[in-house]
């Protein structure tokens, strides 16, 4: 409890994840940016993919708007519903 | 319903999430696995000859080249599948050595990943030994420029001098001093921090099998200063607790001259399995 870390994220552990809007940066950092290129017969490229990172980073760097995606993934919502448009109207 | 892909109605495309030795793999699949990229799929293993590609079967719909580049326009939606991704190659890598693709390698067909797993099984096998038994750890450098610039004031002798000078010089001299103080410092802020982040670099490497160096991708400044410095390293599981300790007296020692240490893992080597 005394350490100087204010986020260490324990990936295995959901319940941090949910607590830290770092965890799902780091995670769209990790898989979108790294990670081996097998090119399969459709393959998002390398530019596409900063662009998309970039775009994400800012959207999610509020701890509301990631909770906001997390909540998403836990109800397993289908995106296009009202949240999404909620979303977007931020870009 | 989509056993037979070539016969049914909406084809289905195959997303691939990572590699890893057939044997453990089946081990792993027997004991349950995690949710898929898409909520009605599930995740299957396609094997040749001693590797298993981590699979599921996504809609062509939503994966064909057009509606894939919109889909990722849509944040809510790639952020969910980029955690989605995360969580099953997670799954195998805290089980078993996988290589973990980034998102979006899909395959037309059921062939095309055999095909990969055929080509390049030499490579793929090589990646899974140097993997084996390892993680990734990343740290994150902040710095907060104010109170580096405080630390640099009172430390450096001549920006000490220049200080007492400005005091008791005429408001002329004084006004051109401030200057000089201006730029000094923010050069002895700047060779400071890459003191910092050298000494933080080598003082993981040496604990590190592999060690990164990351493009700092990251635009805004946070709460906690300024994103400067993004590193990975390839740590043995039998180093965590040292890595982390290391990373406790580390972030200590630099915390009172606003350097932040961000400790993040252990993630599947993402920075470590190709390129």
């Amino acid at each position: 409890m005394n350490s100087p870390f204010e986020q260490v994220v324990l990936q295995s552990d959901i319940d941090e994840l949910e607590t830290s809007d770092l965890s799902l940066l780091e995670t769209l950092d990790h898989v979108l940016n790294r990670g081996l290129v097998i090119a399969g017969e459709i393959t998002i490229s390398v530019a596409d993919i900063d662009l998309i990172f970039l775009g994400l980073n800012v959207l999610v760097s509020s701890v509301e708007k990631a909770h906001e995606v997390l909540r998403e993934r836990e109800q397993g919502k289908n995106p296009g519903t009202s949240e999404t448009e909620g979303l977007q109207t931020e870009r | 319903m989509t056993g037979n892909g070539e016969k049914a109605e909406v084809k289905d495309a195959f997303y691939v999430y990572g590699i890893c030795e057939a044997t453990a793999a089946a081990v792993i699949a027997a004991e349950g696995l995690p949710g898929a990229i898409e909520e009605d799929a599930g995740v299957e293993l396609i094997t040749v000859d001693g590797l298993s590609a981590v699979v599921s079967r996504v809609p062509l719909a939503s994966y064909a080249e057009l509606s894939l580049a919109e889909n990722l326009t849509d944040a809510t939606w790639t952020a969910v599948r980029a955690m989605r991704h995360q969580q099953v190659v997670e799954h195998f890598a805290r089980r078993t050595s996988v290589v973990p693709l980034r998102f979006g390698a899909i395959y037309l067909e059921f062939e095309g990943v055999e095909r990969m797993l055929t080509d390049r099984k030499l490579e793929l096998k090589e990646i899974i030994e140097r993997l084996r038994g390892r993680e990734e750890w990343g740290i994150n450098l902040y710095a907060d420029r104010e109170t580096l610039a405080g630390v640099i004031d009172s430390l450096s002798p001549r920006l000490r001098d220049l200080h007492e000078q400005a005091a008791t010089a005429s408001p002329g001299q004084s006004y051109l001093l401030r200057k000089k103080i201006e730029t000094l410092r923010a050069d002895e802020s700047r060779s400071e921090l890459q003191r910092i982040s050298s000494e933080v670099e080598d003082t993981f490497r040496s604990l590190a099998d592999e060690t990164r160096r990351l493009r700092v991708l990251r635009v805004e400044a946070t709460e906690h200063g300024e994103l400067t410095a993004k590193f990975a390293f390839l740590i043995k599981r039998a180093s965590f607790e040292e890595f982390r300790a290391t990373a406790e007296r580390l972030a200590r020692k630099h915390e009172l001259s606003g350097v932040r240490l961000e400790l993040t893992g252990p993630w599947p080597a993402y920075n470590f399995a190709g390129d």
